[in-house]
């Protein structure tokens, strides 16, 4: 053998001992999930060609049910995206209890400077339940999340503009919905029905009779969710302090005002129960009827959705009044960007979130009492539209003269929180 | 030298020098392939390593505590206990894999609270019979765990349990015998707490009964005095529940209540045992009323909806958010959960007298026990009492303690000689001292009467003031059996020390436990029922319990029956629960 050939055979036994060293570096460092490419759980996340996109959607239960079954139609049509099966998967949860779910990181976000390709086995399990897509009930939820995991991350999980923004999928606002025999009592001596109308209510000390009811009712009992647990609560509170201040926004000065919250006390001494441990939405005022509250401010959607459970059970209906002040929620359809979710992933969310927005189910949403956010599908468009059912309950296609309650920011929020925990709830 | 270096290329090469190239060559490709073996091996133990540490990973979960059980255990407040089991036997009949079978255990609402904040409770769901108990939960729970930060955006503290399901409901009314009512101007009038209270401490012959604050009913019940102590109808304070005027109030209307108890169930038992005597009214669901009316009895129960409002047992289900929670417990609780909402549940639940959660079933439609019943109506409750903030609830709870009707109670213990099996002796004591631990009302006295061949100590009534309790836990602790069984004796001297004591004002009890048949008393059974006959106005309640399976069971019931109480059986497993319960009665 000539010396070219013993260089030959040197190079490549160096080049054996290279790989060998290297490949073993790799299989042994600790932290980067070495076998990942091995049994292709991380790899479904960045590389691999999966067998199927799960699309998992936290929805917000007052759109729960329309959602779900949307999702359920959408899966039996065998969706696809780049040749791979989409399966949409919902979530039901309050916006309140998301966001707390967000702000403490439960679904296990990375940490900023880590990819899914470095992290162990448990953590990729953990990934795989992440949500890849969250419908709160009102944009500004969303922000707060983002602010959340930008200042923890430095960097946008939701985003507000681009194909990934948070898109409205339908829209529910706040109403009064009062029982008739009581609201008629009301009207006839305040007029309308409003947050000063249901205050001077709450606070006379001889109930029912006082206003001309009848003695057997009681006194006025107010419905207000819990706002630790279902954020209408919290924005029934916000909408009652654009009511007293006259004006669509509210500040910190003004919810901790004094006179503002002794204002709102009397008021929420009127509410019966915040034990329930339920959030407190329209079922409960059908199950409980007129004992537990005459009436309050909550989601027109969940209103309309009860009324012929209300009618069934308790014989008196319910009838709905349009505030000066109105609280919207326009149920945004946000995709999550970070990399906890894959490319595949998050356009399949799109998919999914075009379907919500098409006629058929826009339509189908008015089944449920929820307002199309698609302006081609008008509020009549289907016979079961509960807009048109419930026409002679009050519900109006379009909202009377009103302003609307602008998105409260963090502070306000937590002010009214603690003033609620402080004041009310111990 | 010239020649070799003339020699073409392919000419042989020189041998000696060819055989030493060769042998290097050799050489070269040996420590190649020793390399490239090397190599392999390195990166394929570094493959198995990485196989190791893979399977490793994977079983975190179940090393860090994640077990599958292998069942769902719900724990079910008493009242419901048996319509929650008639639907779990359903549940279990038609589940499939993945789900798992359902178990249920029976516990106050109070104790669920109490072991849900446990780390590891004996159950993964609950089922109370109203959603305060949850909510009191979750305050126990915050206060345990509180997550709050500076950094969060909303402070919102994590829960204990998940979005509860609510099954069915049933209002919270005074239940009374149709006489009763009419007597009270029912149907014509509506009544209220106040007419019951008025009546029972106006007539000292009217009997009725709430069961203790540990229930909805119980509860309710109370706050209703409270209430009405303090002239209120909402906004019931710290400061109105503990005012002098609102104590004296409730104390009087509580001298009136026969006895406390567990609930429903037992009082519905002891209806059928002894009928129209037992009691003129009792507070409990409104279903009580149709489960006791659909038996066809001889005289029917009537709900009366308090005028003032009252509370409504909401019955929720809610799942507790354990680390030790298995996908599989998890997955049944969702469709144990949906089976309970749905229209095969819903129709049972209605079909003995709930109203059930889904809002599409009718209570006046065809089939429902609602419809043309004029002892329950389905348009009421026409309002509600306000439930008071959770401290100003437990003020209540306590200051109960201070308001009660007093209890005197005689404890007869059998620590004759066959207690010394197994481990009856000490499991007697334990179930001793947890029933000292839940007697807490300031008034309340305790004796006890040890008793084998006779009676070996006889401690008299005493108060359970510091110094009391420490004395006659004490004493439980010294206890020892030996000897024969004079049961009857021992429940006499314990009959005659209430009566001597005389005081007619507070409940009189003796609680008789015993493992053997009796055969040393110098009394029998029949002079035992003379003795109570002729002191009937005194009111002693007797309470038996045959303790395992040698126990005079015949006896005992008659003792029991004897002295208008109950009799029950236990063993080494349940006899501290047992005491636990008992001790609700007073």
């Amino acid at each position: 053998m000539n010396r070219t050939r013993w260089i030959f055979v040197g190079i490549v036994v160096i080049a054996l001992v290279i790989v060998g060293i290297t490949l073993t570096t790799r299989g042994l460092r600790p932290d980067t999930g070495g076998s990942t490419p091995v049994t292709g759980g991380g790899e479904a996340i960045t590389v691999d060609r999966p067998d199927t996109v799960t699309v998992r959607v936290l929805t917000a239960l007052p759109v729960e049910a329309w959602v779900r079954n949307a999702a359920a139609s959408y899966n039996a049509t065998a969706p696809t995206i780049d040749g791979v099966p989409i399966t949409v998967e919902i979530i039901a949860m309050d916006g309140l209890t998301a966001l707390g779910r967000w702000d403490r990181n439960t679904f296990g976000a990375l940490e900023g400077d880590v990819s899914p390709e470095e992290v162990d086995q448990a953590t990729l399990a953990t990934l795989e339940e992440f949500p890849t897509a969250w419908i709160p009930e009102s944009r500004y939820l969303v922000e707060l999340a983002n602010a959340s995991y930008k200042e923890r991350l430095g960097r946008d999980v939701f985003l507000t503009d681009g194909e990934y923004r948070a898109r409205p999928i339908a829209t529910s606002l706040l109403t009064w919905g009062l029982y008739q025999s009581r609201a008629d009592v009301l009207i006839e001596k305040f007029g309308e029905i409003s947050w000063n109308t249901i205050y001077d209510a709450a606070i006379a000390k001889g109930g029912w009779p006082e206003l001309g009811g009848e003695p057997g009712w009681g006194y006025f009992k107010l419905v207000v969710p819990n706002p630790n647990k279902n954020i209408a609560g919290l924005h029934a509170m916000i909408a009652a302090a654009g009511e007293y201040y006259e004006r669509p926004d509210v500040t910190v000065a003004d919810v901790t005002d004094p006179q503002f919250q002794a204002w709102l006390g009397e008021l929420m001494g009127a509410v019966t129960d915040f034990s329930s441990a339920s959030a407190y939405t329209a079922e409960d005022f059908a199950l409980f009827g007129y004992s537990v509250g005459d009436g309050g401010q909550l989601l027109e959607a969940d209103l309309l959705l009860n009324m012929e459970g209300i009618l069934t059970r308790w014989e008196d209906p319910i009838n709905l009044y349009y505030p000066r002040y109105v609280t919207w929620f326009d149920f945004p359809f946000s995709v999550w960007v970070g990399p906890e979710t894959s490319a595949l992933q998050k356009n399949a969310a799109l998919e999914f979130q075009r379907y919500l927005l098409s006629d058929e189910q826009q339509q189908a949403g008015l089944a449920y009492g929820l307002r199309p956010a698609n302006p081609r599908v008008p509020m009549d468009a289907v016979p079961d539209s509960l807009f048109v059912t419930w026409k002679n309950r009050g519900v109006e296609s379009v909202i009377p003269r009103s302003d609307a309650m602008r998105n409260p920011n963090r502070d306000v929020l937590l002010a009214l929180l603690r003033w609620f925990d402080l004041n009310v709830a111990e | 030298m010239a020649n070799r270096t003339n020699i073409p290329l392919d000419l042989p090469p020189d041998p000696q020098k060819t055989r030493r190239q060769v042998r290097l060559a050799w050489g070269l490709v040996v420590i190649g392939v020793a390399c490239a073996l090397l190599g392999g091996a390195i990166y394929g133990g570094s493959l198995i390593l990485s196989w190791m540490d893979s399977r490793m990973t994977t079983d975190t979960p179940e090393s860090a505590g994640v077990v599958d059980t292998g069942e769902l255990v719900i724990a079910v407040s008493p009242a419901m206990k048996p319509t929650f089991d008639r639907l779990v036997e359903t549940f279990n009949a038609g589940a499939t894999e993945p789900n798992l079978p359902v178990l249920t255990v029976e516990l106050t609402p109070e104790k669920m609270v109490a072991q849900s904040v446990e780390p590891a409770p004996g159950f993964q769901a609950l089922a109370p019979d109203s959603s305060l108990w949850l909510h009191q939960l979750e305050q126990q729970w915050a206060a345990q765990v509180s997550d709050e930060s500076e950094s969060s955006v909303i402070p919102l503290t994590q829960r204990r349990t998940n979005t509860p399901v609510r099954y069915a409901v049933s209002p919270v009314v005074i239940v009374a015998w149709e006489s009763v009512a009419r007597e009270l101007s029912w149907p014509y009038e509506t009544v209220g707490w106040q007419h019951v209270l008025r009546k029972a401490t106006e007539d000292p012959g009217f009997k009725w009964n709430h069961p203790s604050t540990n229930n909805a009913s119980g509860l309710l019940a109370t706050l209703a005095e409270f209430y009405a102590g303090a002239g209120l109808t909402r906004g019931l304070t710290e400061e109105a529940a503990t005012d002098p005027v609102t104590l004296e109030y409730v104390r009087a209307v509580e001298s009136t209540v026969r006895f406390y108890g567990e609930g429903e169930a037992v009082i519905l038992e002891r209806l059928k045992a002894e009928g129209r005597d037992f009691l003129d009214a009792f507070v409990a669901q409104e279903q009580t009323v149709i489960a006791w009316n659909q038996g066809q009895p001889a005289e029917r129960l009537v709900a009366i909806y308090p005028a003032e409002g009252t509370l409504w047992a909401d019955h929720p289900l809610a799942l507790l958010e354990l680390d030790t929670l298995s996908e599989a417990q998890r997955q049944t609780y969702q469709a144990f959960a949906a089976f309970l909402t749905g229209d095969e549940a819903q129709r049972t639940l209605l079909s003995v007298g709930y109203r059930p959660a889904d809002l599409a079933l009718s209570l006046d439609g065809p089939g429902s026990p609602f419809k043309e019943n004029d002892a329950v109506d389905w348009r009421q409750p026409q309002t509600t009492l306000q439930m008071p903030s959770p401290r100003v609830v437990a003020v209540v709870q306590n200051v109960w303690w201070y308001t009660k009707r007093p209890t005197n109670v005689f404890l007869v213990v059998d620590t004759s000689g066959s207690m010394e099996d197994g481990d009856k002796m000490e499991t007697t004591q334990q179930a001793l001292l947890a029933f000292l631990d839940n007697i807490r009302g300031d008034r309340d006295q305790v004796g006890l009467i040890e008793f084998a061949t006779e009676i070996k100590r006889l401690e008299p009534l005493q108060p359970l003031t510091d110094e009391g309790r420490n004395h006659l836990e004490g004493i439980i602790r010294r206890l020892e059996p030996q000897g024969n069984t004079a049961m009857l004796d021992a429940v006499w001297e314990a009959h005659q020390q209430i009566v001597q004591g005389g005081d007619r004002e507070a409940i009189n009890a003796i609680i008789v436990m015993s493992d053997g048949l009796e055969n040393a008393s110098a009394h029998t059974n029949h002079e035992l029922r003379t003795l109570f006959e002729d002191d009937e106005a005194q009111r002693i309640v007797v309470f038996t319990i045959a303790f395992g399976a040698d126990a005079d069971v015949k006896l005992l019931r008659e003792v029991a029956q004897i002295g208008g109480g109950q009799f029950r059986h236990a063993d080494e497993t349940d006899i501290e629960e047992l005491y636990r319960t008992i001790s609700t009665y007073f």
